[in-house]
């Protein structure tokens, strides 16, 4: 009754050619999120492209001192992966607190990107990291990527090929998960770069967001004690089934406080509230 | 049969591992889910999104255009198989599909039939109501004085005598009101040295079972062949005899195992529906429901309890005065027996001279409630234990001590005058206080993490009066089949009943077949409900097992044997038929002796068969800075007489703990103008393993039901009781703040926390 074509291209240019001649036309990578979209009918596309043909746009490695992960990466491979553990160990550790087995064997970090869910915990990690996303025409810094609920900047038929990390210092992700979806109710990611702390906060607004006043903070000092009397004023905050927005609003510094903690004591537990 | 020295006996009190079990785990089982019929035509139901309005039209034929669809009926068209299709075991409120008003979202409305399940679900799509929409009432404490009327004249089912008097009444949404009048409660308080008067309330959830529900109608030469998920397969028959006007007989109720029921299949649900339809389109119709459509259709009832009580400057419960308002939403299905049932105990399993209790069913506009995993009792445990601890901190006593002072002890009159007798209240309350080291230092925790502790103990009645038959039939080579009722639902059944027959009759349990419910072939059973069956089918089974085995002897004596002589059965129908021929057929059938209560004061002096008694200890950790609450330790205890099999026990016992846990952190149907909010298990939270305390210890209290089969009474839901009152006296022990609302979650401590910091900077 909903009939749509299912292509598998073997190259991100068939691919590419394939989404400029069909503007209803879809890529998938993991399918976690488009697939249950589209069979609940909320979204509906005459072509699904998907990207699993593609050789080697799962790949993980570093390159001039930055981590690449490709677009295709499973959260299962980044969670796992010794290069990132080595270079990122708070991306590994973002990764294996994303939903469930199922959900990491099969979501990417493109998909999760691309779908930009304001309570994926990808994006603050990109937003918090500073990193690059890299398509087939160009790339976008994350402070230009997240523009709203569920929007990019990414254009029509672009195509997330990889995103590329800046290694930091130190970094941390801190999680207050919901309990049933495991989605962020609140995430906070806080990063030591070169040019001064980072804190990207999902799960609390329409799109994942930064937090100057902390980050003004914690740039002075990277400890508990310089979030003391910061109470950032935040935009409209979600407020939904499980968190009204105050509560959303002190769980933010709360995951803050946790992620800094963990940058100070990368053994201690920071993944989840 | 004196053949005890060939097979000992000894199957009663023994871990028997569930006989079905390998047939679960192979994916042998066979579930109503599966079942395929040929012609069979799928059913896909079209639902209200108002919760309250008259219906104006019904379009439905775009929906009947859509090709592989069969037809759509409107509940109009049901008129024509029958005149008046409206069902319930309380109250024949229910249409099986709506007539004239709809009365909550998510009724249903009109059907699709076609070929294919997804051809119907996209052709229900299709249809379109228009209503005409009407005031709509959704909280129970303002239904009681509403001008929002959910149905125009109350229709009692005439079963249930205490429900005679609502008859026809109009302008109301009450649908019972159950009282009991014990002592002279007003003059206890009027001399009390403390009264206190708290209100708390239990949201509405589901039963989530894993097989959602799901019934096959098949029309079966003239009469009618119903495969159903149901714990009620009698109920079903009958009730369907009923609406079709035909002798029972002509409906056939088949039932397998179940995957989960919980009270949400019972009674009657999607079968008045697929009987009918079948009956119209002479094809056997199914409809199986998805998760979501689970909570259109049966739920537990949300609970508004306003407690007071007169209390001695010792800490003696001297009167107690209870008001408790039942939502049961849009129709009543067997609220009002909630209402009565679990309402005379609502003062707790304490000795109180003076009592009053008030207890209503009320219709609001949401979703139907029903029976769920301890019959109410939990809301009420839920307001009486916390009161409880309220009152035992308020006076500086400690909270086990106090309750030492006020337990019902063997032989006192509970509220209704019925004396105690088989009710282990004390030793449960001990074995938690024992096995929580009540007496001993405890370790409040550190810096933002605070630690507390709880406990609750609570009681229940068994639903009284209820039957139970069962049929044993010896075959020739001496082997024996069961045939009962009883629904296997995951709570191991046919294990216990088997334990009981081969313990009569020296068999070995592992060779006995139990036959599931079809009702040309089983006998008659009430339902499988309120933990019952131990006791009730329990005594059935074991009757007709001493039936075949009186029958044996006699044979035995008639072919010869000295009376008393070991024989083995199969040379006695050897003997007597001169091969391996005949049978031998044990008949047992059993109901409790029982008063009801009088209709004013509720008063009744053999108010149950048996007491259910069930404790729960909590320890739990509580982050400050989040209110993120961790249970670290879950113990619960139970009286259920003599355990038949402690292994299948001691997983009722963490099983109905664990469910109730879920009620208790997460559970919570929301809903915005009657429209459910988070009607998905994307949302709507469960408990899994992942949430499981790391300590789970299950207790079975010394104790001996001196009137069950064996000794045994029923545990399916004892373990429910305290959990929730437990862990918010836990809560209130880490940090000091009181929650009277369910469920517990982190932001609700959290504000608490909140609310009690900014009180104390006032002060
Ligand atoms: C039960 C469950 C729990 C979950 N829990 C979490 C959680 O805790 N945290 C979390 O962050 N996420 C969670 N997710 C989401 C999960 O991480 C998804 O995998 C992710 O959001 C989408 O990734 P995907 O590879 O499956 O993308 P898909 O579903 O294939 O695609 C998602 C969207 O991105 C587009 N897209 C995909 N690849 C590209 C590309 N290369 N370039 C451009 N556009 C592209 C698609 O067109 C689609 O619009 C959960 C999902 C489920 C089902």
């Amino acid at each position: 009754m909903y009939d749509f074509q299912y292509l598998r291209p073997a190259t991100v240019d068939e691919a590419s050619r394939v989404l400029a001649t069909q503007p209803d036309a879809r890529p998938m990578s993991g399918g976690m999120s488009l697939l249950p979209a589209t069979k609940q009918r909320l979204s509906h596309w005459s072509a699904i492209v998907d990207l699993g043909g593609v050789a080697g746009l799962d790949e993980i490695r570093m390159e001039h001192g930055a981590l690449v992960i490709g677009a295709r990466a499973r959260h299962v491979s980044v969670l796992s992966s010794s290069v990132v553990r080595a270079a990122i160990p708070a991306l590994a550790e973002l990764a294996e607190g994303i939903g469930d087995p199922l959900v990491r064997n099969r979501g990417t970090i493109g998909g999760s990107v691309a779908n930009a869910d304001p309570a994926a915990d990808y994006p603050a990690a990109l937003l918090g990291l500073g990193a690059t996303v890299v398509t087939n025409h160009r790339e976008i810094a994350a402070d230009d990527l997240f523009t709203g609920l569920f929007e990019t900047a990414l254009e029509a038929g672009e195509i997330i090929t990889a995103v590329r990390f800046p290694v930091p210092k130190r970094a941390a992700y801190a999680k207050y998960r919901h309990p049933a979806s495991r989605y962020a109710v609140v995430g906070a990611f806080v990063a030591e770069t070169a040019e001064g702390v980072r804190v990207a906060v999902t799960g609390a607004a329409s799109h994942v967001f930064r937090v100057p006043a902390f980050e003004t903070a914690l740039s002075k000092s990277l400890s508990q004690d310089a979030l003391v009397g910061v109470t950032p004023a935040y935009g409209d905050l979600n407020a939904d089934l499980f968190a009204s927005s105050e509560y959303r609003a002190h769980v933010i510094g709360e995951m803050v406080r946790r992620a800094v903690q963990a940058c100070l004591h990368p053994s201690t537990p920071s993944r989840n509230a | 049969m004196k053949h005890h020295d060939i097979m000992p006996a000894g199957q009663v009190g023994r871990s028997v591992p569930r006989l079905e079990g390998r047939q679960k785990v192979t994916g042998r089982a066979a579930y109503t889910h599966n079942l395929v019929l040929p012609g069979m035509l799928h059913a896909k139901v079209f639902r209200s999104t108002i919760p309250h309005g008259r219906i104006l039209s019904i379009d439905t034929s775009a929906a009947a255009a859509v090709e592989g669809v069969h037809r759509v009926v409107t509940g109009e068209d049901l008129r024509a198989i029958v005149a008046e299709p409206y069902f319930g075991p309380a109250f024949h409120d229910q249409p099986a599909l709506a007539l004239d008003k709809v009365r909550h979202i998510g009724e249903p409305v009109a059907v699709v039939l076609a070929e294919d399940p997804y051809i119907a679900a996209e052709a229900a799509r299709l249809i379109v109501a228009t209503y005409e929409e009407l005031d709509a009432v959704f909280d129970e404490v303002e239904a009681m004085t509403s001008s929002a009327i959910v149905h125009d004249v109350l229709k009692p089912a005439g079963t249930f005598p205490d429900l005679k008097h609502l008859v026809g009444k109009r302008d109301t949404n009450i649908a019972l009101d159950y009282q009991l009048r014990r002592g002279d409660v007003d003059a206890a308080f009027a001399s009390a040295d403390h009264v206190y008067e708290h209100e708390f309330k239990s949201q509405q959830v589901m039963h989530t079972p894993l097989e959602p529900m799901v019934s096959l109608a098949a029309p079966d030469g003239d009469g009618l062949l119903i495969h159903t998920a149901s714990q009620s397969p009698s109920f079903v028959r009958i009730e369907i005899a009923r609406l079709l006007g035909w002798p029972e007989n002509r409906v056939r109720v088949k039932v397998p195992y179940l995957g989960g029921g919980f009270g949400a299949k019972l009674y009657i649900k999607l079968e008045a529906l697929v009987a009918i339809l079948a009956l119209m389109v002479k094809r056997p119709v199914k409809l199986s429901l998805t998760m979501e459509e689970q909570f259109f259709t049966i739920t537990k009832h949300a609970c508004t309890f306003r407690i007071k009580s007169a209390v001695s400057s010792e800490g003696r419960v001297t009167g107690r005065r209870c008001e408790v308002y039942w939502n049961g939403g849009a129709y009543a299905d067997i609220g009002p027996r909630v209402t009565q049932k679990s309402g005379f105990t609502a003062p707790g399993p304490y000795d109180i001279e003076n009592v009053s209790i008030d207890s209503y069913a009320l219709y609001t506009n949401r979703p139907p409630a029903g029976a769920l995993r301890g019959f109410g009792i939990p809301q009420l445990v839920w307001a009486y234990e916390s009161h409880s601890d309220m009152i035992a901190r308020d006076l500086g006593l400690d909270p086990v001590e106090f309750r030492r002072k006020n337990i019902l002890r063997e032989g006192r009159p509970h509220a209704t005058g019925t004396l105690m007798h088989d009710a282990e209240i004390e030793g449960v309350l001990e074995k938690i206080a024992e096995r929580m080291n009540w007496s001993a230092p405890f370790d409040r925790g550190e810096g933002h993490i605070k630690r507390g502790r709880g406990i609750a103990i609570a009681f229940k009645a068994s639903i009284s009066p209820t039957t139970s038959v069962a049929i044993v039939t010896i075959a020739a080579d001496g082997c024996a089949s069961l045939a009962i009722s009883t629904v296997d639902m995951g709570q191991a059944s046919d294990t216990a009943m088997a334990q009981i027959l081969a313990e009569v009759l020296g068999l070995a349990t592992e060779d006995i077949k139990v036959i599931h419910p079809d009702t040309d072939v089983t006998p008659y059973d009430m339902a499988t409900l309120g933990s019952r069956s131990t006791f009730h089918m329990g005594h059935a089974v074991r009757l007709a097992g001493e039936h075949a085995r009186r029958q044996l002897d006699e044979l035995a004596v008639s072919l010869g044997y000295a009376p008393g002589a070991a024989y083995a059965p199969r040379d006695l129908f050897k003997k007597k038929y001169g091969m391996q021929a005949g049978n031998i057929v044990g008949v047992g059938s059993y109901i409790p002796d029982y008063t009801s209560p009088a209709p004013k004061t509720g008063l009744s002096d053999n108010i149950t068969p048996f007491w259910m008694i069930g404790g729960t200890g909590v320890e739990i950790e509580i982050d400050t800075q989040t209110g993120a609450i961790k249970v670290l330790k879950l113990i619960n205890a139970a009286d259920l007489g003599l355990p038949l099999n402690p292994k299948i026990v001691e997983t009722q016992l963490s099983g109905a703990a664990l469910m109730q846990y879920g009620f208790t952190l997460f559970e919570n149907m929301l809903f915005d103008e009657g429209q459910l909010t988070n009607g998905s298990l994307a949302d709507y939270k469960i408990p899994g393993l992942n949430d499981i305390p790391p300590v789970i210890e299950n207790h079975i209290v010394d104790a001996r039901q001196t009137t069950g089969p064996f000794g045994a009474k029923g545990v399916g839901e004892s373990a429910t009781f305290g959990v929730s009152p437990a862990i918010a006296n836990a809560i209130h022990d880490a940090v000091g703040v009181r929650l009277t609302e369910l469920p517990l979650t982190p932001e609700s401590i959290f504000n608490a926390l909140r609310a009690a910091k900014s009180q104390a900077g006032k002060a």
